[in-house]
């Protein structure tokens, strides 16, 4: 019999999250089933990369590919999972599955009783599945999906200890950094879609780049891209300047920083750059910008770690210095190097993460028998001044949080601010009759003036991030919020339904999913009144501590307002996306900045209404500072 | 509190006396984590703690409930309880409260409340913008070894080093150009900082307070390390003042940049409430109810012992004459069941207990060490010393914890090469679990084939004000108290063993608390060892003679150390032994051998992970490998579930089975007729056992605010605590790991003696007298000549006879053990059903 062994690369994904479903059916307290579903799930993939490795190997290296199915099809556009496994994807696959495995096995024993068990073992094989369906990917959209599931699992990850109020902050933070990396991919994938005509698999770019780059125009789209694509691989890998969110990653038990965190979340910048490598090898300042992110990564990294009095803290920076290198590597076209190199500090970190909390006992008994107390610090001389400057600036992390804040979020919080002066009520109120009247002149387009029927997208997108900037400093009701966000998917509609001719099918299926997870919200809003909770969110209110089922749904429906790969929305967004023309650059700026707020918005929402201290009633409340 | 003017010592002292006072992790001791509260009664102290600190003291009220539907407490001690708190004609009314109405319970601690205005003056969250730079610089100052460079001029003290830094370096310590002056101001005081910050003197003291306390952790270390800086290897000039002066100027330069220069301080812009922080506390309708409960859920328990008590002490006793060999055991509740299995194992053997320091205070310096340990109960100071030497063996390291893997160019290195190792060991680690050099090994901390410099070879010999040895006189103190103190003075076996006690586990900060509390937190074998060799001695065995105990020559004491998590026992000096004594020796290592095989298969019906019905063989390599597996959170379960101390003979209570709850304490009634013995023996009882049993009962019942959370996110700072996250606060107290078998109830403290010794005793130690009479420790007296009980209540003995009763019955208590379910959950109500109601057996 005669089977093609590529048909089954797609279960690598399928199998985890076949294991995921099975996970769900179990309780909290079945450890054992709850164990096994992971270790079938994950040890059935390393016999199947195994064997696909050997096919590999007797096909003479060449790389198996499989196009997936398509997820939607129309005589225009084709959407397709692609996938394909080339010898750098083996280096990834053997070490993921390999690390994730002693992890699970690791884990079975440390989280014994923890109350959220499962959920660590679920959110384990989510995180596995997506960090897969990023290696195996043929294509800039299949890729996207891993991302994005990577970035909920790690928001779920770090905020495991969800009735505490830091691991809740830092999961937000960590997030909305990694909002700014999705956007940047989606940024990639339209401009590429325009720059050659449609998805394109990474085979073909070295191909393709040839036949295009002879194009001045097309020169300056290849920039463009390459830069998005060092932003989203310097976000994930924690580079200079957004190094700061590692450490601060590490809130979730030992084992899931050490696998995470310390090692193969934290290195899939790498991958990206190499999968796009075709797009900016052959232009140099693109190299150097990435050689010189690197080596600035590696200094800073390296100098803040020297400083570090806690343990995990300085496991974080070594792994970033360390990427930093290999950034320098990529640059320089060594990737098999860098491939060594990443899976050596993979297992180099992760090793010392799990056993960090050793080095209590260790160092204080080496402390014991071979302690010098240190050289008194001189003041003198430029060297030392220099050297007291360093450490300043060490201990103050190069002020890389502080001005995140600084640059990042304040402004946008500054803009939210300066609409005070209307309240959300108003604006959602005004929002609807403004989109009611924009609905009929949908249906009337051609009776419109051409230099309003040309500014109405712009209008429009404007009016939506508009409407998110105030739900993005808005502290009051749950329900204004939400009614302000779902304003700015209608806005987005309509902007959409102006730009181009208004393919109805297409803005269905963004809206479906849209309209479904609004209306989930409103029932949950409305249980949690109904249970005499607060639903304000002026403070972290920790209701999943009463009402957790609720708070599982909810997280449902907010994956599905913003586009997550679990309703039809996700298509819509990467549907719609096509719909910009190349070159409205304007319009796509306004557009992704709703859906970069959006993200920030939907994530803030959840984290305040279900996540943090719980206020109410007699029971243990632990302190905010731990 | 002292709100009317603002004295800056006096705020500095109650910081000091009320801030967390665990020492750096390293020195662990238990302690009761309010101990500033125990000039107080029990209750009225723990509601005022919750009410100041928002800490929860007892269960919550549906659990109370749910406990006594499931009939963990019974309905006729409910009733007994409130007939002896409020009288025979509160009875039916408070039933009604305590089972049935329904009360509101709002979380307002007062502590807290006035810093909270900032967010309602200002919309800004102060915390968030002070913290994370604070403990960055305080985790730096402090740090032991984690950090490649150290803290620059920190010989200087906290602020002074800042000052340093500040104006040696480019850009400087603040942002503001007025803190940075402020900085150098010179004799600049909090008062002075106060008056920018918060504006009205009357709110001062309390504004201190909130904001000490929103990092308790931090600066309870800050606190204890500037009183006891010996905890620190790398001292440090610690100061609670300088922790506060840098606070608020970091609070000022945080407002200046986010206010802009010109804020108004806190208490010109908002009414600062006058509250009153630990001021006197009526207890609440819901706090009476919940005291009421808490006394119920103990005394179900105490009354069920009592029970059991009775009816071992008057059963009829067996002669073990003669005695094949007695070993003296710390009186640690983990070695509870361990004597259990030496005695049912061996029918002929004596088992005693005594504190596991063996009256031995002294310092231990092991070769090549360049500091002190202290091995005796914490409040000893000792005087002498003794020095390790001769050690042939060479101390391992671990490449992959090296430092250099932190730097860069090293880094690179290590990653290409140690990574790949470091895979290897990972799958080592996982499942061929072996000691490593980075496992705190309970039998490393004194080389057995060392030797030890024991005997003083004359006065001069003084190293660091300490004498290095013991003299005859002193080593014959030594033993005399022990064996006196335990009643063993007569009738020797041919061995005695000294059986310290330690715990190895791996991946554990807290490794410390795991070890003998009565050696401050370390293995005991050196303790053993050193009494072993003193009650050899010759000389000192002539001059015992004197004072009445006569040790006959056939008679040879060993020392040797029980690991508690590997349940192992190893020997020390038996090359030592003449050849009779080592047949006898090795006649009794099969037993022993057998006896940690039973140990271990009862301590594994509480481990998921081994079936109690493996072959006993398995059992004990499974218990082994937990105390070397860096994936097990739990090694062993520490001092979980302790809640009883008995004092007296063994023989009185030997058929007795309090599972592993009990501290058991030595001492012969019928020998000390004046409690001269007693008075002595009783001395570190209250500190050692109430302090381990309070810092439990604190951690449970709130394992976020007493206790220290969850330890598998733990980060290791500075060498010296743990905490959640990077930048989150110490955490001090125990972990959820070690208190969740734990049912939080006091320790009840029982004394084979006439009340009317015990009574006097007390009356003539005030300090000691305080622990019972606020109810910090429940005692009991049972009357060696009748075997009645008497309680303990308002400072005189009642007689008191159990509503239980308990009826000795046939068999084999290690048999049954395969019956026991595990919990389901660690929640109090799945928890408290994993612990075994008491049983009497019958001699064989």
């Amino acid at each position: 019999m005669f089977m093609n062994t590529n048909n089954l690369i797609p279960l690598l994904p399928l199998l985890p999250l076949m294991a995921l479903l099975v996970g769900f059916l179990f309780h909290n307290t079945r450890e054992k089933e709850i164990y096994r579903a992971n270790l079938i799930g994950i040890g059935f993939n390393l016999l199947l990369i195994t064997f696909l490795f050997i096919q590999w190997l007797m096909q003479g290296r060449a790389p198996l590919s499989h196009d997936g199915f398509k997820l939607y099809q129309t005589s225009l556009d084709a959407i397709g999972m692609s996938f394909f496994i080339d010898g750098v994807g083996f280096v990834f696959l053997f070490s993921a599955t390999i690390l994730t495995l002693l992890i699970v096995v690791f884990s079975k024993t440390y989280l014994h009783r923890e109350p959220g068990y499962k959920r660590f073992f679920n959110n384990l094989k989510a995180f596995y599945a997506g960090l897969i369906t990023i290696v195996i990917a043929a294509n800039f959209e299949t890729l996207f999906i891993g991302w994005e599931i990577l970035g909920i699992t790690s928001f779920f990850l770090i905020g495991f200890y969800r009735d505490r109020y830091i691991p809740v902050k830092n999961a937000l933070k960590v997030v909305s950094l990694y909002r700014i990396a999705d956007i940047a991919l989606l940024l990639v994938m339209w401009e590429a879609h325009h720059l050659f005509h449609g998805s394109v698999r990474f085979e073909e770019l070295a191909s393709l780049i040839t036949e295009i780059s002879a194009n001045h125009q097309t020169k300056n789209g290849l920039i463009l891209i390459s830069i998005l694509v060092i932003l989203a691989a310097v976000v994930k890998s924690a580079q200079f300047p957004f190094s700061s969110w590692l450490p601060r990653a590490m809130e979730g038990p030992t084992s899931s920083s050490a696998i995470f965190y310390g090692s193969l979340s934290v290195h899939i910048g790498l991958l990206l750059l190499i999968r796009s490598s075709p797009i900016w090898e052959g232009i140099p300042s693109v190299k150097y910008i990435i050689m010189g992110i690197g080596l600035v990564t590696a200094l800073v990294a390296t100098l803040i770690a020297r400083i570090q009095p806690s343990i995990k803290t300085q496991i974080a920076y070594s792994t970033i210095a360390q990427i930093g290198l290999m950034f320098v590597e990529i640059s320089f076209g060594w990737y098999q190097l860098a491939l060594f190199h990443f899976v050596g500090n993979a297992f180099l970190r992760s090793y010392q993460l799990l056993v960090s909390p050793s080095v209590l006992s260790y160092k204080i008994h080496d402390q014991f028998f071979n302690f010098i107390p240190p050289q008194p610090q001189h003041k003198e001389g430029f060297f030392n001044r220099l050297k007291l400057s360093l450490y300043l600036l060490g201990i103050h992390e190069f002020y890389l949080d502080e001005n995140q804040y600084k640059w990042l979020w304040n402004p946008l919080k500054k803009m939210g601010k300066s609409l005070n002066f209307i309240t959300a009520k108003t604006m959602i109120g005004g929002g609807l009759v403004l989109f009611t009247l924009g609905l009929v002149g949908v249906y009337t387009q051609s009776s419109l003036p051409v230099d309003l029927h040309f500014a109405l997208p712009y209008i429009f997108a404007f009016l939506a991030l508009v409407v998110l900037l105030k739900a993005f400093t808005l502290r009051g009701q749950v329900i204004e919020i939400w009614g302000l966000v779902i304003l700015n998917q209608l806005f987005i509609t309509l902007s959409i339904g102006y730009n181009e001719y208004f393919d109805y099918s297409q803005v269905h299926l963004y809206l479906s999913g849209i309209l479904l997870s609004f209306l989930i919200g409103l029932s949950v809003f409305r249980n949690l009144k109904k249970a005499g909770l607060a639903t304000d969110l002026s403070n972290y209110q920790g209701n999943v501590f009463v009402k957790p089922s609720q708070a599982f749904v909810f997280a449902l429906a907010c994956l599905g307002m913003i586009g997550f790969p679990i309703t039809p929305t996700f298509l819509g967004e990467e549907l719609i996306l096509g719909h910009i023309h190349s070159g409205q650059y304007l319009l796509m700026i306004l557009i992704m900045g709703s859906l970069l707020i959006v993200g920030l918005v939907i994530f803030r929402t959840y984290s305040r209404l279900f996540l943090g201290i719980h206020m109410k009633g007699m029971h243990i409340r632990s302190y905010r500072s731990a | 509190m002292h709100t009317q003017s603002f004295d800056e010592n006096m705020v500095l002292h109650d910081l000091h006396h009320y801030l967390p006072s665990q020492l750096s992790l390293k020195d662990f001791v238990h302690h009761n984590p309010l101990h500033n509260f125990q000039n107080l009664s029990f209750f009225d102290a723990i509601f005022k703690a919750s009410k100041n600190f928002g800490c929860q003291v007892t269960l919550a009220l549906e659990e109370y409930r749910a406990l006594h539907q499931q009939g963990r407490i019974r309905d006729e001690i409910l009733s007994f309880i409130i007939v002896d708190q409020l009288g025979e004609s509160k009875l039916s009314s408070w039933r009604h409260r305590v089972l049935q109405k329904n009360y509101s319970y709002s979380f307002e601690p007062k502590i807290g409340s006035i810093r909270s205005f900032w967010k309602k003056a200002y919309q800004i969250d102060l915390d968030n913008l002070v913290h994370p730079l604070l403990f960055r610089y305080i985790g730096s100052f402090l740090d032991q070894g984690i950090a490649l460079w150290h803290f620059p001029f920190e010989d200087k003290g906290l602020l002074q080093a800042i000052r340093d830094l500040d104006s040696n370096s480019f850009q400087g310590v603040f942002k503001s150009k007025r803190t940075r002056e402020l900085l150098h101001q010179s004799n600049l005081n909090i008062k002075e900082l106060l008056d920018l910050v918060v504006g009205n003197p009357k709110a001062y003291s309390n504004y201190l307070f909130d904001q000490q306390f929103a990092h308790r952790g931090w600066s309870g270390l800050i606190a204890a390390t500037e009183t006891t800086p010996e905890t620190l290897f790398y001292r440090k000039k610690s100061s609670l003042k300088d922790l506060i002066l840098f606070e608020l100027l970091l609070e000022i330069d945080a407002l200046d940049s986010t206010l802009g220069r010109y804020w108004k301080p806190l208490g010109e812009v908002v009414q600062l409430p006058n509250v009153h922080y630990f001021d006197n506390h009526q207890l609440t309708e819901l706090e009476t109810v919940l005291s009421i409960w808490q006394r119920a859920f103990e005394w179900d328990y105490y009354d069920e012992v009592l029970a059991g008590i009775q009816t071992a002490s008057r059963a009829p006793k067996k002669d073990s004459n003669p005695v094949s060999f007695q070993s003296v055991f710390c009186i640690d509740d983990r070695e509870c069941s361990i004597r259990r299995h030496f005695e049912q194992v061996d029918k002929k053997c004596q088992t005693f207990g005594a504190p596991g320091f063996f009256g031995a205070a002294f310092y231990f310096q092991p070769q090549g060490g360049k500091f002190y340990e202290k091995n005796c109960p914490v409040p000893v100071t000792p005087k002498h010393l003794i020095k390790e030497y001769d050690v042939k063996d060479k101390r391992k390291h671990e490449l992959l914890h090296h430092p250099r893997t932190h730097t860069g160019i090293s880094g690179f290195l290590a990653a290409l090469s140690v990574g790949l190792w470091a895979a290897v060991r990972m799958v080592y680690d996982l499942f061929f679990p072996k000691m490593r050099p980075d496992i705190a090994n309970a039998f490393a901390h004194m080389n057995r084939y060392g030797k030890l410099k024991i005997e003083n070879e004359s006065l001069d010999d003084i190293e660091n004000g300490l004498q290095v040895g013991y003299t005859l006189e002193e080593m014959t103190d030594v033993v005399e108290g022990i064996l006196k103190g335990i009643g063993l003075t007569k009738d020797f076996a041919p061995i005695v063993y000294m059986v310290a006690h330690g715990s190895s586990s791996a991946n554990n900060p807290h490794h410390g608390a795991h070890d003998c509390g009565a050696c401050s937190g370390r293995p005991g074998a050196v303790n053993a060892r050193v009494f072993a060799f003193m009650a050899n001695h010759s000389k000192v065995r002539s001059l015992l003679e004197s004072k009445g105990i006569s040790i006959p020559s056939n008679t040879w004491f060993v020392g040797a150390m029980h690991d508690t998590a590997s349940d192992e026992i190893e020997y020390y000096d038996i090359q030592d032994l003449n050849e009779e004594f080592l047949k006898h020796h090795l006649e009794n290592v099969p037993s022993i051998e057998l006896a940690l095989d039973f140990n271990a298969k009862e301590r594994s019906r509480r481990f998921a992970s081994i079936d109690t019905q493996a072959d006993l063989k398995r059992i004990r390599k499974a218990i082994k490998n937990r105390s070397v597996s860096y994936f097990e959170p739990r090694p062993e379960l520490g001092h979980g579930t302790n809640s009883i101390c008995l004092v007296g003979n063994r023989e009185t209570t030997k058929s007795l089975v309090l599972d592993r709850r009990a501290f058991l304490q030595s001492y012969n009634p019928t020998s000390d007729p004046d409690g001269n013995i007693l008075a002595k023996i009783l001395g570190p009882l209250p500190v050692v056992c109430g302090g381990i049993n309070l810092e439990y009962y604190f951690s449970r019942m709130d394992v976020e605010r007493m206790g220290a959370g969850t330890k598998l996110p733990h980060h290791v700072m500075g060498l010296v605590g743990v905490s959640n996250s990077s930048d989150g606060d110490l955490r001090p107290g125990l972990p959820l790991q070690m208190i969740e078998n734990h049912d939080p109830i006091r320790l009840m403290m029982i004394i084979e003696q006439s009340p009317a010794i015990v009574e006097n005793i007390l009356n003539n130690t005030p300090a000691m007298k305080e622990w019972f009479s606020n109810e910090w420790i429940f005692l009991f007296a049972l009357n060696p000549l009748d075997y009645t009980l008497y309680r303990y209540k308002v400072d005189q003995f009642y007689p008191y006879s159990t509503l239980k009763k308990i009826e000795a019955q046939k068999g084999d208590f290690i048999k049954q053990v395969e019956q026991f379910d595990s919990m389901k959950t660690n929640h109090i109500l799945d928890a408290t059903k994993e612990n075994l109601p008491v049983y009497v057996y019958e001699h064989e």
